[in-house]
Parts: C-alpha cells; structure tokens; sequence
C-alpha cells in the first residue's frame, strides 16, 4: 500500500513509530503531486520550502515527545484561505498576485499543531460554482475520470484528497462547496456548524453562509481536523463562545436507537436513481446497525435553491465591492478617472460567473425588488429552519443524497448557469439552517464514479454526524482511482 | 431582463460589458431570474425580530490597544503605491 494513501491515523502511528520522518513523508506527496498533478491540477501553488520547513518544526516535536494529532500530517489549503506570504487567489484573475498580509486563524491553528503545509489548490472563482471549472488557473479534473468534473467549489480540496496528493485539505462550504466536491471525488467532507470555525482570513462570499470545514480520507480524520481548527476567535464576531469538544469521542458508540429521517422530497424526481438507490442502500445498513428509519417530509425544499441563490448572491454583490485594484488586486491600465479605473479592474478581473453572482445580488436587493425576492428569500430562511426544527424534534440525523447525480462531463452545464444552480439543491438548506453535514461516499454507479451520502446533524452536534458517518465507513469498502 | 435592467444593474455593480456581452447576460439573467421567481408562490413574510441568533454581538472584545500591521506589510499588494495607495485625480 503506498504511504500517500493512508489516513491521518495511519500516518501518525508512523511518524510517532519512527517508520518515517515527517521530512520523508512530504517527499512522499511531492512526488506525487509531480507525478499525477499535471494531469489532476489540483493545486494552484506548491509551498515546497514552507513545507520542509514545518517538516522540520513538527519533527523536532515529534523527537520530543510533543506531537500533536496532525503534527508533520501533510495537508493542502483551499486557495481563499489566507496564508501570511503565500499567494491566495481565489482563482481569480483580480487576485492572480495578492499575498496576504497575515494567516487566517484556521491557518493559525494547524501551525500551531505542526501540518505540514504542501500548497494552495484550486476552486471555483471566488468559491462560485460547482465544478472548478471558472477557476482562472487550474481547471481541476476528477481523479476518478479526467473527463469528469471533481465538483466544487472546493474541487482542488476533493481531487487532491482523492488522488493522495495529500494527507487532508481544508475546504470551505457556502452552499454545498465542500460536501458536493467529496461525493463526486469519493472521499469525506465535513461542513461544521456555522460559527463553529473562525471565518478570519476566509475571503468573504456569503458571509452568514460561508464556513470553513476538512476534507479527508474518513470522517474520523474530519474530527481530527475539526478538533484543531474550531472555537472561539475574538478576530470573528460571528464565531460561537460555545465550548468545543473531542470531535471524535463518539466514534465506535453504538447506532442502535439512533433515529434516523429520510425527507421524502431529498429522494424524489430529479434525483438520479443510482444515486438514490445508494443512499437508501446505506439507509437499510443503518437500520441493520439497530438505528430506526423514519419518513419526513422538507415542503420548503423547492424553494431551496432560489433562496439560497438570493442570499448568497446579495451578500456577494456587497463583499466583492471591495475589489478596487487600489489597494490590492488587479488593477487595470485603462482608466482616465478614478470611477474608470475601478470598473475596468473590476471587468477585466472577474470571471462571467461572478459578475452573473454581482448582477443576482444588485437586483435582489435594489430598490422595488428588495421585498419580493431578497425579503422573500429570507423569509423561507427562516421557514427551512423551522422544518428542519421540527425533524429535530423527532430524530437525531438526517440522510440525503449529497448530489442529484454522479460527476458530470467537464464541457456539460458549463455554458447553463441554470443547470448548474438547480444540481445545489441536496446541501444548500443545511448552510439556510446553519447545520453541521458530512458527506461520505455510499456507492459508485456502473462507470465506477463515486455517490456521496450527506448525514445533518442538530446545530453543534457534529460529534454525532462523524460518529454516524464513520460507523458506516467500518462496512464500506471504498476504491480509490487509479491514475 | 431587458438590456436598461442588465445595464443598470452593471453600474451598480461597477462593471462595464461590450454590446455583445450585455446582450448574453441579458439572456443568461433572464433564465436565472425564472428560477428566483419560484420564491413569489409562496406567502409568507420574513421577522426581522425572529433572526439573529447567528450573531453573537455581545462578544465584544475588550478595548485596548494592539500593534497594528507594518506600513509596507499594507502596502504591498498595492499595484501603485508612494507609501500611500496611489489612486488618479479624483477632485477635478
């Protein structure tokens, strides 16, 4: 078995046995990634000396007896997650050379644990998108096809997972960018509670919908993650003051007596039936575990994707109003006036996908339109909540799909902004509802692509999705891709 | 949408499009709007009272003072800069 594909576990008993220096371990992944990555394009920028650096820091613990749980564990960061130094694009061509001026407070964090930090890979623009395919610099493809998409937003984070070109990545989650991107990729994502993880150094979308989270080879490597990167951050006034806990303490706890809701609209038309059949498939092993099946119902769920799009696009038109090219980012060599030379920054920086999201969010919230759609939207926010409330008050978890379809080809949809919105339609109610979800894979269709199933949980409680999660990975018996 | 909607809405936005792009984005936005329009059947009316349960204002951080970020640590992303952001004449 080749070092790269273990997981987080495996590799600590390794580091911590001496079978491997954390140094060893990330030549391992570098020459993978030179390997495989000109074909995956999963990363955007490589941190070779950063990382031999950490290497070097994580091994020094590690000799002292000190080593964190994913201390020398090789891991990749999402490219709108600021790295003091290091370029952070966004993917955006209006952020092709913007160095952050300071680390991201999850970045922060796993420092202070000791990762080794292998680079920054790609995602949708501006994290917009469910493909990877509008990112300005590396168009990922999935490992388990070339010619299919890895999803996204958080397509670098899945592909380099799925591929070992890491131990683990961070992601971040708006509307489905990290649950979505895992299914279609066949690995493990996890979308925490909002204002579980600081949100400082996230470059902004939809600020009361962005959250970061882990993608991993297993839920239990998500906990771990979880474990290290949540809690309070005075620099994030959203975060919770809750206290946080050992993400994993639930796992190998028995399903029996876990109440378990099907919402029947998550499993009607328009979801493929390979997929369905999988996910249900996961719902009768469940029920041999001793968990109970229970039938709801989600009567908000077709107004999903139209609320959720007005939101995001409305708090997108204002967060990406930042983006002058005066004090950072591109900034363009035609403009006669100030007012000029911001809208030729701005139309020269940003990719159609984006200025579609600015335009959405202009109109949602302009004067005669605001009550009927922005005021509309938020409204059926506040209506999912209370559906999601009362299938809390029944059950424990909820079992969805985490996709309408397996990954689709990398030329379809593209062209149909349309298309591609209504494919959010399984994850975008958990961000509504500020719930925790982990999708982990459940099948693969006859061509081999791999089927996620999303487990929510009661706000807080991921504690339980990866417990769940993991009791259905021990039956599971996941195939990697071959490169 | 109609091509003064897509216009407005891009100068709101601050971004300028050729005849032939505003032309597709009146199309594109056109559709797009169908899909938001699902959410005019349904009569209910959001309470502004009801939602901030997100928003943990009462965590303010105490007021004291901190070093700030290095001059040319703010600075050096800025294409123009004089240790200032260099912008045009905006005062004519």
């Amino acid at each position: 078995m080749d070092i790269t594909s273990k997981s987080i576990r495996e590799l600590r008993e390794m580091l911590d046995g001496k079978e491997i220096s954390a140094h060893e371990l990330a030549d391992e992944y570098f020459g993978r990634i030179e390997a495989h990555d000109e074909k995956i394009k999963s990363y955007i920028t490589v941190t070779k000396e950063k990382a031999y650096a950490d290497a070097e820091k994580a091994q020094t613990a590690i000799n002292e007896g000190n080593a964190s749980p994913l201390c020398g564990i090789p891991m990749a960061i999402k490219d709108n997650i600021c790295t003091d130094g290091i370029r952070t694009t966004c993917s955006s061509k209006i952020l092709e050379n913007f160095i952050p001026p300071y680390n991201a407070t999850v970045i922060e964090k796993l420092e202070k644990d000791n990762i080794v930090m292998l680079g920054k890979v790609s995602m949708d623009e501006f994290a917009m998108g469910g493909s990877t395919q509008t990112s300005a610099f590396a168009k990922t493809k999935n490992p388990y096809n070339i010619e299919k998409v890895p999803g996204g937003s958080s397509g670098g984070s899945a592909a380099s997972v799925s591929a070992s070109l890491c131990a683990a990545a961070l992601g971040s989650d708006t509307g489905g960018s990290i649950r979505q991107p895992a299914a279609f990729c066949g690995v493990t994502g996890l979308k925490p509670t909002y204002g579980r993880v600081s949100r400082y150094g996230l470059v902004a979308f939809a600020s009361s919908l962005d959250q970061i989270g882990p993608l991993a080879k297993n839920a239990y490597d998500c906990g771990i993650i979880l474990n290290s990167i949540s809690g309070y951050d005075p620099h994030d006034g959203t975060v919770s003051k809750r206290e946080t806990m050992d993400y994993t303490s639930k796992i190998g706890q028995s399903m029996k007596g876990v109440k378990i809701a099907l919402p029947k609209e998550f499993y009607a038309e328009g979801i493929d039936a390979d997929v369905r059949d999988s996910v249900l498939a996961a719902a009768d092993i469940y029920k041999s575990m001793g968990a109970e099946l229970v039938e709801c119902s989600m009567p908000s769920l077709k107004y999903a994707v139209a609320a959720y799009y007005l939101i995001s696009s409305a708090e997108a038109s204002s967060n990406l109003s930042r983006y002058d090219g005066i004090k950072y980012g591109h900034r363009s060599e035609k403009g006669e006036n100030f007012n000029e030379l911001i809208c030729n920054s701005r139309s020269e920086g940003f990719g159609e996908e984006v200025k579609r999201r600015i335009l959405l969010g202009n109109y949602a919230l302009s004067s005669g339109y605001y009550d009927a759609y922005y005021g509309k939207a938020l409204a059926l926010k506040q209506k999912i909540r209370a559906e999601y409330a009362d299938i809390f008050e029944k059950c424990d978890i909820i079992l969805t799909p985490t996709t309408p379809s397996v990954a689709y080809g990398v030329n379809e949809n593209i062209s149909d902004p349309v298309k591609m919105y209504q494919a959010d339609i399984c994850t975008v109610t958990v961000n509504i509802a500020s719930l925790p979800a982990i999708s982990t894979p459940c099948g693969y269709n006859k061509d081999g692509m791999p089927i996620g199933m999303s487990i929510i949980g009661k706000q807080f409680d991921e504690a339980s999705i990866i417990q769940a999660a993991d009791a259905f990975e021990q039956q599971f018996t996941a195939v990697a891709p071959v490169l | 949408m109609d091509l003064e909607m897509v216009s407005y809405l891009s100068k709101l936005g601050k971004l300028t499009f050729s005849e032939d792009e505003l032309k597709k984005m009146a199309e594109e936005m056109t559709s797009i709007i169908e899909i938001m329009d699902t959410v005019k059947e349904i009569d209910i009316t959001y309470d502004a009272l009801a939602d901030n349960h997100n928003v943990y204002l009462n965590d303010l951080r105490e007021d004291v003072s901190q070093p700030s970020m290095a001059t040319e640590k703010i600075l050096q992303n800025a294409t123009q800069s004089n240790n200032c952001f260099v912008v045009p004449k905006v005062v004519e």
